[in-house]
This record gives C-alpha cells, sequence and structure tokens, in this order.
C-alpha cells in the first residue's frame, strides 16, 4: 500500500506536446520528433523515442540525453509512421501520448540555403554586370601586380641564359581553386615561353593536374603558331607524395638550374622547402598561393608573391583581356559589400553597449 | 566544334556541380554523389595511368641519353617496380599471394611504408627549420617602415613564446599572444574574404566560358 | 665593422651548423624551463578539470609521426591530468596512423600510475578508468555518429572488446555525457568536431596543434567554438606546467625539457636576423657614401 502511494507521489513524469513533422529541407529519410522536456528531467536519464508502424506495436529507435528536446530518426519514404517518447529513470519509463501517423519525403529546395542563394546571385549579377561594361568597351583600372610584371623579366632572363623556366603548381588537386587559377596562369606562361623558343619544365604531383597541363602548354603553343615545341617530357607527372614531391623538384631545381621558378598554386609545408632551394640557385622566384599559412615563407624566400585573390586575378592581369577584368571589378564591388556590412554591423555592436542606445537592441 | 565541346562542358557540369548544395532530394544527391565519387574516381584512375607512363618515359629517356645523374634513374624505376609488385601481389600487410615474410624478415608495403617513406618524410619536415633560419637571415631586413614592423612583430612573438620572456618583462608573452589574436586573426578574416569572393569569381568565369586560359586562350 | 660584414654574409651550410648545435645541445643536458601559462591553456586546463564525475572526457589522438615530437607531450599531460583527477577517459583516432602512437601514449602514462599505485584503487584500470575505441572509418562516422550512441559507432575497442561490456562505457551513451572532447592533430582534425560534432550536439571542444598551424585556429578560439588551445612545444610545456604545480605530479616532462632547445633555436634566429640587418645597414650607408 505505502508503495502504491509512494510510487504515485513519486510517478515519472512523461514528455508532453509530442509531435513529429517531416524534417525540412533534406532528401526525404527523416522525420523529426520534438516534445517538451519532462517535469524530472533533471533526474532523468535521457529519453528514450520509440515508433510503429501500426499504431500498436512500438520499438525504440533511439536515445538522447536529458534535457534535449529534439531527435530525428531515419525512415523509409514510402511508411507512416507512429511516435511515442519516454523518459527514462534506471528501469522506469513514462511514455508520452503517441503522435499521429507522419510520413517523411524529399524536398526540392532547401530553405534554409535560400539565402546563400541569393548572396551567391547578386555578387554573379554584379561580376556579370561589369564585364557586360567591359564588352561595351568601357576601361577599366587594374592595380599594378609586380609580381605579374616581373613575369616578362623572368621569361626574359632565361631566354637570355638559356636556361629553363621551372613551373610548380604544388599539391592541389584539379578541383581546388589554387590550382585553377595556376591553370590559367600556366597557359599565358607556356604562350611567353613559346614565344622565346625557352624551355618550361612542369612537374606535377597530381595524375589529373598532370593530364590537363599537359593539354594547356600544348594549347599553349599551338595557339601561337608552334605546336612543333610541345615536349611530352617536359610536363611530367612525380608522385603524389608531398615530400617526395618536394625532393623531386628539389632535384630539378639544384641539377637543371632555371632561370626562373614559379610556385603557383596549392602548397602546404612543403612551400618553404622548394622557394629556399631555389633561392640557393640564384634563380627569379615568383610564387602565389591562397594558403594563408605559407604565404609568410613565400614573402621571405621569393621575390614576388601573389596573395591570395591577386592569383585568381593573374590571368586577366597578364591577357589584359577585358572581360576577365569586368570579373574583378565585380569581386572588388562584392568585397565593399561585405566591408560596409562589417563596418555597420561593428557600429551597432559598439553602440548597442552604450545604455542610452538601447534603441538598437 | 573543338573549343566549344568542352566550353558547353564546363557549364554543364558546373551549374550540375552548384546544385546539390540548394537541392536537398534524395534522387539528385544520388546523381551528384555517382557524379561527383564515381566519375571522378574512374577518371583519377585512368589519370594515374598516364601519370606513371609519363614518368616512367621521362626516366627512361634520361637513361638512354645518359642525361645528367642519370644512374639515379635506375633507383627510381626499380623502387617503382618493387614496390608495384609487392603491393600488387602480397597486399598491405603481405595477405595476398606473395610472402612477404621470409624468415623473420618482413617487407610487405606497410613495414616499407613504416620504415622507408615515413622517416623519410620526417626529415624532410625538419628541413624546414634549417630552411626558416637561412630565409630569414637572408632576406628579413628592415628595408622599409612596413617590413620593420614586421620584423619588429616577428622578433616579439619569437621570443614571446620562450620561457625566457618573463624575465625580461611580464607584459611580453601577453603581447606576442595579443598579436596572435587581434592583428593576425584580423588579416586572415581579410585575406579569407578576398579568396572566397575570388573563388566564385573564378569558378563562374570558367563556368560562363569567359575565362579559358585552361584551353590554351582566345581562338 | 668588417668581420660584422663578414658575418652577414655568411654561407648557408654554415647557418645550418650552427641551428644544428642550437638544437641539439640543449638535448643533451636536459633542464626542465619554467613557463608562464597563457589563457588558452590555462582555459583548456579548467575545462579539463571542470569534467563532473558523471562525465567523461575523450582525447582525439589524430598527430602523425612527423609532428610527434610537438603534440605527443600534450597528450601525456591530458592524460596524466586525467588518471590523477580520476576522471574517465576514452580514447580513439579519426584516421589509422595515429592509433600506435595512441597506444605508446597510452601505454607510458598507465605505467607510470601502476608503477606507483599502492591498491587497486589507486591504479589505472583498463574498461574502469579509461577505454580505447580504436579507429572506425570514414571520420564522419564518428563525428556525428557519437552524438547518437559511441557504443553503437565503436561496438568493439581497439582490443576487440565489446564496448558495452566495459564498465566505464555502460554509463555513457553519448556527447552529453562528454565534458569535454581534445583533438591533438598536426592537420586540421579540431576543425571537424567544431563543425560537425559541436554545431550539432554542443559538445565542448579544445584543441592541441602544431606552432605552425596556429593562426589557422585563432579565430574559434576567438569565438568560443573552442574551449582552449594548445599550441606548440610551448602550449605543451604550459599545460606540464599546470599538471605539476596543481596536481602535484613530478613525471618526465619532455615538452619542458625541449624548451631549452627551442629558446636555443630561436635567439640563434633572432641573432642571425640582427647580423644580417647590421651588416646591410652597414653596406647601406657606404654606398650612400660613395654613390
Amino acid at each position: 500500500m505505502t508503495f502504491v502511494i509512494l510510487s504515485g507521489i513519486f510517478a515519472l513524469a512523461p514528455p508532453t506536446g509530442v509531435h513529429a513533422f517531416d524534417t525540412p529541407n533534406d532528401g526525404g529519410g527523416a522525420i523529426t520528433i520534438e516534445w517538451q522536456i519532462s517535469a524530472d528531467d533533471e533526474t532523468i536519464e535521457g529519453y528514450e523515442i520509440y515508433r510503429s508502424e501500426d499504431g500498436k506495436e512500438f520499438e525504440p529507435v533511439g536515445f538522447v540525453g536529458r534535457g534535449r528536446t529534439q531527435y530525428e530518426d531515419d525512415t523509409d519514404d514510402t511508411k507512416e509512421y507512429v511516435y511515442k517518447v519516454a523518459a527514462l529513470q534506471n528501469s522506469q519509463t513514462a511514455h508520452s501520448e503517441p503522435t499521429p501517423p507522419i510520413r517523411s519525403r524529399s524536398q526540392w529546395f532547401d530553405m534554409t540555403s535560400a539565402n546563400l542563394l541569393i548572396g551567391v546571385i547578386i555578387f554573379c549579377s554584379m561580376i556579370l554586370y561589369f564585364i557586360n561594361q567591359a564588352k561595351k568597351g568601357k576601361a577599366l583600372y587594374i592595380r599594378k601586380i609586380s609580381g605579374l610584371d616581373a613575369v616578362d623579366e623572368a621569361v626574359g632572363r632565361a631566354t637570355e641564359m638559356g636556361r629553363p623556366i621551372l613551373y610548380s603548381m604544388g599539391i592541389g588537386r584539379v578541383d581546388y581553386i589554387a590550382t585553377i587559377a595556376s591553370f590559367n596562369i600556366l597557359g599565358e606562361i607556356a604562350k611567353k615561353t613559346g614565344q622565346y623558343e625557352t624551355s618550361l619544365l612542369v612537374p606535377t604531383s597530381d595524375p589529373v593536374v598532370y593530364t590537363v597541363a599537359r593539354e594547356i602548354v600544348k594549347e599553349a603553343y599551338a595557339t601561337i603558331g608552334r605546336p612543333d615545341l610541345f615536349d611530352s617530357d617536359k610536363v611530367y607527372f612525380v608522385t603524389d607524395s608531398q615530400f617526395a614531391y618536394a625532393a623531386a623538384v628539389d632535384g630539378v631545381m639544384l641539377r637543371e638550374k632555371p632561370a626562373a621558378n614559379f610556385f603557383i598554386g596549392y602548397f602546404k609545408a612543403e612551400s618553404l622547402i622548394l622557394a629556399e632551394t631555389g633561392a640557393s640557385t640564384g634563380a627569379i622566384q615568383i610564387a602565389g598561393t591562397d594558403q594563408v599559412t605559407q604565404l609568410p615563407f613565400f614573402v621571405t624566400a621569393c621575390d614576388f608573391t601573389l596573395i591570395g585573390e591577386e592569383l585568381y586575378a593573374a590571368s586577366a592581369y597578364i591577357s589584359k583581356e577585358p572581360l576577365l577584368l569586368g570579373a574583378i571589378k565585380g569581386e572588388d564591388l562584392g568585397k565593399v559589400v561585405i566591408f560596409s556590412a562589417l563596418v555597420i554591423a561593428s557600429l551597432i555592436g559598439i553602440l548597442t553597449r552604450f545604455p542610452i542606445l538601447k534603441l538598437f537592441q | 566544334m573543338k573549343r566549344r565541346f568542352p566550353l558547353m562542358l564546363v557549364f554543364i557540369l558546373g551549374i550540375l556541380g552548384i546544385m546539390p548544395y540548394f537541392v536537398p532530394h534524395g534522387g539528385y544527391q544520388n546523381f551528384d554523389n555517382a557524379l561527383r565519387n564515381d566519375f571522378i574516381r574512374i577518371l583519377s584512375a585512368f589519370a594515374i595511368i598516364l601519370g606513371l607512363v609519363s614518368l616512367m618515359r621521362v626516366h627512361h629517356d634520361k637513361i638512354r641519353r645518359k642525361r645528367e645523374n642519370w644512374q639515379y634513374s635506375y633507383v627510381l624505376i626499380i623502387g617503382f617496380v618493387v614496390s608495384g609488385v609487392i603491393g600488387l601481389l602480397g597486399g598491405i600487410k603481405g595477405e595476398m599471394f606473395l610472402p612477404t615474410n621470409v624468415a623473420g624478415f618482413h617487407f610487405d608495403i606497410q613495414t616499407l611504408y613504416l620504415n622507408i617513406i615515413v622517416p623519410l618524410g620526417s626529415t624532410m619536415f625538419a628541413l624546414l627549420a634549417f630552411f626558416m633560419a637561412s630565409a630569414s637571415y637572408r632576406a628579413f631586413r628592415a628595408r622599409s617602415v612596413e617590413s620593420s614592423l614586421l620584423l619588429s612583430a616577428a622578433f616579439v612573438i619569437m621570443i614571446g613564446v620562450l620561457p625566457l620572456a618573463d624575465r625580461i618583462s611580464t607584459h611580453l608573452p601577453s603581447f606576442a599572444q595579443w598579436i596572435m589574436d587581434i592583428p593576425n586573426v584580423a588579416a586572415k578574416r581579410g585575406i579569407t574574404f578576398g579568396i572566397a569572393l575570388g573563388g566564385i569569381a573564378t569558378s563562374l568565369k570558367i563556368i560562363l566560358g569567359i575565362e579559358r586560359s585552361w584551353l590554351g586562350g582566345k581562338e | 665593422m668588417k668581420i660584422i660584414e663578414k658575418l652577414s654574409r655568411l654561407d648557408r651550410r654554415i647557418v645550418y651548423l650552427v641551428l644544428a648545435a642550437a638544437v641539439l645541445l640543449p638535448l643533451v643536458i636536459p633542464s626542465v624551463q619554467k613557463v608562464r601559462v597563457m589563457t588558452p591553456v590555462a582555459k583548456l586546463f579548467k575545462a579539463v578539470d571542470a569534467t563532473p564525475d558523471d562525465r567523461i572526457i575523450i582525447l582525439d589522438f589524430d598527430y602523425d609521426p612527423q609532428t610527434l615530437p610537438e603534440i605527443e607531450p600534450m597528450g601525456i599531460a591530458l592524460l596524466r591530468h586525467a588518471f590523477k583527477r580520476k576522471i574517465k577517459v576514452a580514447v580513439l583516432s579519426l584516421y589509422v596512423q595515429p592509433l600506435g602512437l595512441a597506444k605508446k601514449a597510452l601505454d607510458q602514462v598507465t605505467e607510470e600510475f601502476n608503477g606507483r599505485a599502492e591498491s587497486r584503487e589507486d591504479s589505472i584500470i583498463y574498461g574502469r578508468d579509461y577505454v580505447f575505441l580504436g579507429w572506425q572509418p570514414p571520420p564522419i562516422v564518428p563525428l556525428l555518429g557519437m552524438g547518437i550512441s559511441i557504443t553503437n559507432v565503436y561496438t568493439r575497442d581497439y582490443y576487440g572488446l565489446r564496448t558495452d561490456s566495459l564498465p566505464l562505457m555502460l554509463k555513457v551513451k553519448n556527447f552529453n555525457d562528454v565534458g569535454i572532447l581534445v583533438s591533438l592533430s598536426g592537420s586540421t582534425a579540431p576543425l571537424y568536431w567544431v563543425s560537425y560534432s559541436q554545431t550539432r550536439f554542443g559538445v565542448a571542444v579544445g584543441a592541441g596543434i602544431t606552432a605552425v598551424s596556429a593562426s589557422e585556429f585563432y579565430q574559434y578560439y576567438q569565438t568560443g567554438q573552442f574551449s582552449g588551445l594548445m599550441i606548440g612545444m610551448k602550449g605543451a610545456a604550459e599545460y606540464e606546467e599546470l599538471v605539476e604545480s596543481n596536481l602535484l605530479l613530478k613525471d618526465r616532462r619532455k615538452a619542458s625539457e625541449a624548451l631549452g632547445s627551442l629558446t636555443a633555436a630561436h635567439l640563434t634566429m633572432i641573432a642571425f636576423i640582427v647580423i644580417g640587418n647590421v651588416g646591410y645597414f652597414i653596406r647601406r650607408r657606404r654606398e650612400r657614401r660613395q654613390p
């Protein structure tokens, strides 16, 4: 009798307000269950989630710790489910009411990414607008990038000395944006070396990058009307092992003594190993990467360094192609927008610290 | 056509590549997964063959023409063949046909990796310290106000992280920490913004066929 | 003047030799250097120390042989801290290569404690005080799966035992029962724990990283996504200092011993830079005088 009364007083409170809904903005196969915590949340172990396909036989499908009010269950889109949530304490459980039957579905658009999409569209429109302006013949200014002005000097020097030029794209894969930017620069440099009949060495560290680089050099020579200059042994694959690649390129620099070294693309810890060895051979060195942690090394050991987006702007700069310059103008406007947003947000942040200006909170 | 086809392919695949960020539908995600994982892997597999053929050709040519240091090319070719045979026939730990344990002497791929590649990698990594010393000795010059500032910041950080910094001044480690926390993070964020926007712009230019240096430039 | 000018144009091989001597000599006669503890490390120590009795900490060993000298002392200091405070520990790796290194650190610290234990209560017992969950590929599986159930992701531990049979794991369900997860890595693994596990399940994350990659992590530390940071040899030495002064543990402090070498290397580099600059100024002055 006492036990019945006590257990009546201390009966475990179940979670309340349990409802299940199709997880929004997903590819289907998931239902989210939400509830309000049990009155005994402080003392329980957590919540067990039960599921049934026929509304009668429930089986446990998941568990979350106390204090949590949500669970996402993996489901089959073709079936309907009913859920219950139970508070769990030692061996005691307190079940909630079952939810109405629910089925999961696939969505065609992720609403949570809408802001991202709008941002991308606005930014792309700005770029396209300026490209269009450039097409109409509007002259666009681009500031001096000394690293790229030195390209001609480097190629000229190599020609005078009768030595080759080395072009390393680092250890990035083909889909890295730095590698893509490096491809664009490689095309321009190959054309210049072709015009002077200077040899261009391109050791690569990724097989896919190798195949693309080979085609780029071949095409560049064809574009200037000298397809005969292409030597397939000058653009080659070495290894995809980071430091083995660094050792191999170091070897090329020490043996062939290129008059100019380009390190343009995606680099990690091998950046300084390459740049410092190159410096010891007395070559002109031009580097460019978007890997911020490697920039200090390049800046120290190379004559010129393209920092971050300068690398992306390089092909526009070298080719002086107006359409490409238009895109850079668009980028700049994008930066102005972000910068303004940051300044405004910071100002609001600072102002809300003053009690008088609670208005902004 | 020779130029138009790749441009069209890039446009279509570029758009298909953006869509999965906005389209969560299961069917489309599966298609994207096949495109990214399966097709890229198949392409890479063929590219590896091309890459290895290129590597062998370069070294074969070097030996044939007896170019400078041609002897080392034998090391490469023998290393390539030996590790290829052990890996393909012996498996990672020698669990396949080729016995890789002779009288307690192991030469499976895992052992070769741990005892050759790992120490060689560590050695190259350790070289960094020496290169940092020689690069900073050669190139860190207080040529202008900016470079002097950079140099001072470098000194503060280098001394600030040492135990003896406290003996010089108790503020020095905190100042070093402040440089890392505030100016360093601020500069890094700024560059990151530029890189992100530049990345979008570069991709857009390629997808729309405005940037075609990768095709060898304009026709 | 001539000497300084000569010194400022040394061959790089001499620079290498001097640096090698500066690094090696202090390692021959190791001595522990005292360090002042900086906020990022102090915060990490506090976060680990504040782990309540009913929770565990997870240590993610994700460094490779290249970065072992810098990061292993952090792992050892963390293990000593946890074992001394009787905080339960689960050890794992996201990648296969660091597994052997994790086991090495665990073996070392358990031996230290068991060597001086006087009773069963004092000793460190597998399954009761710590578990070694091992490796479960691909990384995304533990990163997200452990938010739901740790024993479901790691059904068997490193030694092949069923994890749900281990006494420690009986009371541990998922990230809710984890005080803090500390990721030790030479790459970006700590960022994965933040972007996947923390964003989704709210688990507190700390990190131990190499000095050269530190600038990548500061922004996340500033926003509070990392509860604390240990950076490079100095960070490890600071943690060792905290363990020794707060917990009165007198074990070998490898990072603190290496600080002598680090100090000598830094000072040598500073000296070289200064010499280079003095030589540069002398040359520049002379060139200005005789145009």
